[in-house]
């Protein structure tokens, strides 16, 4: 047994967390060693969490950090994505120029103004296919997809 | 229309070892009324706002679409879940 699956359920026996909670979190315990075992001919659609939105638009962007010393599990709606990218063509164009240059300042030469809800939508859509996986040396296993 | 509403209820829950369990359960509908009259006044004023420029010929008028699309922003983070769980504690924060 590893030492997360003893660090979870000791503190399901402190009471601590509650059952769902510890599931859930052997459950993202669980999930990298699927994916070590799908990594030769892995398909991010065909894994975890599978459902409705494995074939649709995705709904959610998971991050997940297992392996390590921290166990981290974020859902995050893509609806803020969504959202937050229709309000930057609302914002007005000056503002819209200075965020641009400051931008740019960075490094990240993104030009909002050029954005469609076409393309919002298309961005979404296509990041069903995206899968970042990323194993540290330690063993700790970072992994960020949508569903 | 709820797509506008925003949060109701933030659940944070900390545990550490060694220490009382911690949670607060924030009922964030309780804020809604101050909320509708915070956003009623600002798309009162954004509409006027816009009007003015609309009438005067500016090319941007559209301060109230951006308040509408602020408070779709905060509506969606509704369904927002992060769980951190380390040595000694556990971290649990949930929007509805």
């Amino acid at each position: 047994m590893s030492d997360d699956r003893k660090r979870i359920l000791g503190m399901l026996a402190e009471g601590k967390i509650t059952a769902d909670e510890a599931e859930m979190l052997l459950d993202s315990i669980d999930s990298p060693a699927e994916n070590a075992t799908s990594a030769t001919a892995s398909s991010p659609s065909a894994e975890w969490p599978p459902g409705p939105s494995a074939t649709g638009t995705p709904k959610f962007l998971y991050v997940k950090v297992t392996g390590g010393k921290d166990t981290v599990d974020v859902k995050v709606p893509l609806a803020v994505l969504r959202t937050g990218l229709k309000l930057t063509s609302l914002i007005p164009p000056q503002a819209m120029d200075q965020i641009n240059e400051s931008m740019d300042e960075h490094g990240m030469s993104l030009d909002f103004n050029n954005l469609k809800p076409d393309d919002i939508e298309e961005l979404i859509t296509s990041l069903r296919e995206m899968e970042i996986n990323v194993n540290s040396a330690d063993g700790e296993n970072v992994r960020v997809f949508c569903a | 229309m709820n797509a506008y509403l925003p949060p109701l209820v933030i659940d944070v829950r900390v545990s550490e070892t060694g220490a009382r369990n911690f949670r607060i359960w924030l009922p964030f509908f309780l804020l809604w009324p101050i909320l509708l009259i915070v956003v009623g006044f600002a798309l009162l004023v954004t509409a006027l706002v816009d009007l003015a420029l609309f009438i005067s010929g500016a090319r941007y008028h559209h301060y109230t679409l951006l308040v509408l699309g602020s408070l779709r922003v905060l509506a969606s983070v509704r369904g927002t879940h992060v769980n951190a769980l380390s040595d000694d504690s556990h971290v649990k924060v949930d929007i509805y």
